[in-house]
């Protein structure tokens, strides 16, 4: 009796341990905000035209990090051409090399001395605060209603040198910096 | 046979969704990325991935979620931080043992500035000093923290970060009514000026009526009225530079109960003394960030604060203090430097002349200095990182002391981080330390001696700080895409902690015939060896189901000594801290409008001094549940009905030291909150 109740028990938790395990509940899933960041990062790369000499396929991530395991799956893969490198940055010489800057939002206090490293450089500046596009950066992904829009400053992308795809501005929230 | 096959299914499915997860991602296209609703309960705790410490971060999500009232409850979720509640408004809050009412080994600021009171070197929890729905989020890093945030960062640091006006525009009313007569009401608006601009006002009140007597059942006379108002002003120039203005002022009523009146016909028998305290504080104060040409990152923070702490009868305290702060910072080639200067004049007045507390001198101006530099250096980008820093602090109440650090970081991989840490931290010794004679507990006569009162007073040295040296290590990890593991594991030396030894005895103080007087002095005479091990846990068992595991393991053991004080004080000692301590959380969302959230917390028991006598009564240990069920009804309004400490038996959490209040009963309540948005 005790015996049967044992594997009784053994096969409720089995069951459990397999509706419960970190995994299949999120296949076929795109579920984390940080997933979904790192996702849009990745496709700026692709609907933006770049300078020749700037396409190298290097993300760098500076301050506390936050999107770095959700990029991890990425690493090595080829994306618009070039293999994806993911990079965390501490100062301005490391910035030479990147393709796409991400600053977190916690480090808003930071935001025009990381953006000073990259001044006039065909370097995509990018954050998940709503107020980065007014201190000059490039895009703010912000969260809006349970969904991830995203900012455009296209004057930064101009100075920068970059040009976006017109099916990007298009799916914008707010373009700013646009009257020229 | 089909166990096996079901365990060996689910062990493979771990192993798979990184790489799934991936690929269905990447063929979204930037459109379909703009639609995806993101259904998943925040994470906010990655964002450590990078610290060479044992750091945790609750963000605003997790405070509304916790139905916490006050914050130290809400600290309850980080692991290392032990959160006791005295009664109905003071709590015993601190990191890594030797917890107490004015527990002085924690450092709490806001925005960089100390919530301490000076006087104890300890917070009053009692005192809001923010309301919580102002708070961004909280970063609390275990450890010595002297290096960078001066003395008293000895076992913890809570650093709360405010929320920017810009970010609380508009109107917010919160009513919150609960059983056991508490009520709360929060109340804010804010708006933008320009384009550059912003500001709110926010207040907050909050009620809750007396509780029982944990022994008795009768009124405890712990009713507490606790008011707040916050003023903030923000502005960023055009070149960068930020400016940050802001006022607050706060006042607290909450009465007490201590056992300090000798019963008329017999002496030894103490009876319960009704008092009210009374807290009061207002501040202002700025801060200035810039940047400058030659790219240093510059922050200057000023403020000053006037407070009265008044304890009806026996003491009152005005004291005024201003804060000086500067913050470079500068990065190049491989290194990110830190360097800062701070400044801090307090100037106090008190009264307290009875026979049970006195303090000389009356009047005291405290000034304290520090000075610190720090650098992180990239050794092997993206694989190591060293940090080397220290502090060097002087105060003219117990001289000038330095604060080392040095970390190692590895990170072998995305998802892995490695890191070993050694500091030194001083904690100083605070004014009532340093200066003040109290009548602090009463020894009943036996068959062989008659009855003694100790009397804790200076003695004829100046204290000196109490030293930590702490060795950590650490360890953090993604098992799966949705599963994080923290580890920290510490052992602390104490060195010159403070105890007292025995001085001469006094007849003819009390009016009551044949009670010794018994004078024991302070002394940096003990020492002593804490050891702890942490673990947090974050699994996102589904995108809208989140569980968070917090587990503490702590053990002190305090070198033996001849004195005989210092031996009993450090065997209490050892017995005063919860071996275990820990907490589960569940947030669920429910849909996009609905979440329930439940916290299982609990702690083992642990012994404490039942003072004023000096014989220990047992804490019992406990398991209780907190549940949480909100519902959005539409845009702007949001219902949220709470219980808390749901379950167990009826219990105490804490025996006060120092002041002896009787312990007080925590029971079950209710809570019905609504928050409406206009």
């Amino acid at each position: 009796m005790p015996r049967a109740r044992l594997k009784h028990l053994a096969k409720w938790l089995a069951a459990l341990l397999l509706l419960a395990l970190p995994g299949p509940a999120c296949i076929g899933q795109v579920s984390t905000e940080s997933q979904l960041k790192a996702a849009f990062l990745i496709n700026f790369m692709k609907y933006m035209e770049w300078p020749a000499r700037s396409a190298n396929g290097t993300i760098c991530l500076v301050g506390r990090d936050t999107l770095g395991a959700s990029l991890a799956p990425y690493e090595g893969r080829q994306v618009a051409g070039h293999e994806l490198h993911i990079r965390r940055i501490t100062g301005p010489d490391q910035a030479a090399e990147c393709q796409v800057l991400f600053i977190p939002d916690i480090e808003e206090a930071r935001f025009q001395a990381v953006l000073r490293w990259v001044e006039n450089r065909p370097v995509l500046t990018v954050s998940d605060a709503e107020a980065f596009t007014g201190y000059g950066g490039a895009i703010a992904l912000v969260r809006v209603e349970g969904r991830l829009q995203f900012d455009v400053n296209v004057e930064a992308l101009n100075s920068a040198g970059l040009r976006p795809n017109s099916q990007m501005m298009r799916l914008a929230r707010q373009v700013t910096g646009a009257s020229r | 046979m089909r166990m096996h096959i079901s365990l060996l299914a689910a062990f493979l499915a771990v192993a798979v969704p990184q790489v799934r997860a991936a690929d269905i991602l990447d063929e979204l296209s930037l459109e379909d990325l703009t639609k995806t609703e993101i259904t998943s309960v925040s994470r906010k705790s990655q964002s450590l991935a990078n610290v060479p410490a044992a750091a945790f971060v609750i963000s605003s999500d997790d405070i509304r979620r916790s139905g916490a009232q006050t914050l130290p409850d809400v600290l309850r979720m980080v692991p290392g931080i032990e959160v006791a509640q005295i009664d109905k408004g003071r709590y015993a809050v601190t990191a890594r043992g030797f917890n107490g009412r004015f527990a002085n080994k924690l450092q709490v600021l806001i925005d960089g500035r100390s919530i301490y009171l000076p006087t104890f070197s300890g917070v009053m929890w009692e005192n809001d000093a923010i309301a919580l729905e102002d708070i961004e989020r909280i970063e609390v890093i275990r450890g010595p923290g002297a290096a960078i945030w001066g003395v008293n960062a000895v076992n913890g640091v809570i650093n709360i970060i405010s929320r920017h006006s810009r970010d609380q525009e508009g109107g917010l009313v919160k009513p919150t009514l609960g059983s056991l007569g508490t009520g709360r009401l929060y109340a804010r608006y804010g708006s933008a000026i320009g384009d550059n601009s912003s500001w709110k006002l926010s207040v907050q009140g909050r009620h809750a009526d007396a509780s029982r007597q944990f022994v008795n059942g009768t009124d405890s006379n712990d009713n507490l009225n606790d008011g707040l108002a916050d003023l903030r002003y923000d502005r960023t120039t055009g070149s960068g530079s930020e400016l940050a203005l802001w006022a607050n002022a706060n006042r607290s009523k909450l009465g007490d109960l201590i056992l300090i009146v000798p019963a008329p016909t017999q002496p030894l028998t103490l009876l319960p003394f009704a008092t009210m305290q009374k807290v009061s504080s207002q501040t202002v104060g700025g801060r200035y960030r810039w940047l400058s040409d030659n790219s240093i990152e510059s922050s200057l923070q000023l403020s000053a604060s006037k407070s009265i702490v008044e304890v009806e009868k026996y003491f009152r305290e005005d004291r005024n203090t201003y804060d000086l702060d500067y913050q470079g910072r500068y990065t190049f080639a491989v290194h990110d430097l830190i360097w800062g200067l701070s400044h801090r004049t307090s100037l106090d007045d008190t009264a307290a002349s009875s026979v049970v507390l006195s303090i000389s001198p009356a009047a005291f101006a405290q000034r304290t200095t520090g000075v610190y530099f720090q650098d992180d250096w990239t050794l092997v980008p993206d694989k190591l990182q060293a940090g080397l820093g220290a502090r060097w602090d002087n105060t003219n109440l117990g001289g000038h002391s330095l604060a080392p650090n040095a970390t190692l970081m590895w990170t072998p991989t995305r998802v892995d981080t490695a890191w070993a840490k050694y500091a030194r931290a001083p904690r100083m010794p605070s004014r009532a330390e340093q200066n003040v004679t109290v009548l602090s507990s009463l020894e009943p006569p036996t068959q062989t001696t008659p009855p003694v009162v100790i009397r804790a007073m200076q003695g004829s040295e100046p204290l000196k700080a109490e030293t930590v040296d702490d060795y950590e290590l650490g360890y953090r990890t993604q098992l799966a895409s949705n599963f994080n593991v923290d580890l920290a594991a510490f052992r602390y030396r104490y060195r010159g902690r403070l105890s007292g030894q025995a001085g001469e005895q006094n007849y003819d103080l009390l009016p009551v015939y044949g009670v010794v007087i018994q004078n024991l002095t302070l002394c940096n005479c003990s020492s002593g060896w804490v050891t702890g091990a942490e673990l947090s846990a974050d699994w996102l068992v589904l995108p809208a189901w989140r569980l968070q595991l917090s587990y503490t393991w702590t053990r002190i053991r305090m070198d033996a000594s001849a004195n005989p004080f210092a031996e009993a004080d450090g065997q209490d000692t050892e017995k005063g801290t919860p071996r275990h301590y820990g907490s589960l959380r569940s947030q669920w969302n429910i849909s996009s409008g609905r979440q329930f959230d439940a916290w299982l917390r609990g702690s083992a028991g642990y012994d404490r001094a039942d003072a004023p006598f000096p014989d220990l009564v047992h804490v019992p240990a406990y398991v209780t549940l907190d549940l949480r069920y909100a519902r959005k009804l539409n845009k702007s309004l949001e219902l949220a009905i709470t219980g808390r400490n749901l379950i167990g038996p009826r219990r105490y959490e804490f025996v006060s030291d120092y002041i002896p209040s009787v312990p007080v009963e925590i029971r079950p309540s209710l809570l019905l909150s609504a928050s409406w948005m206009f």
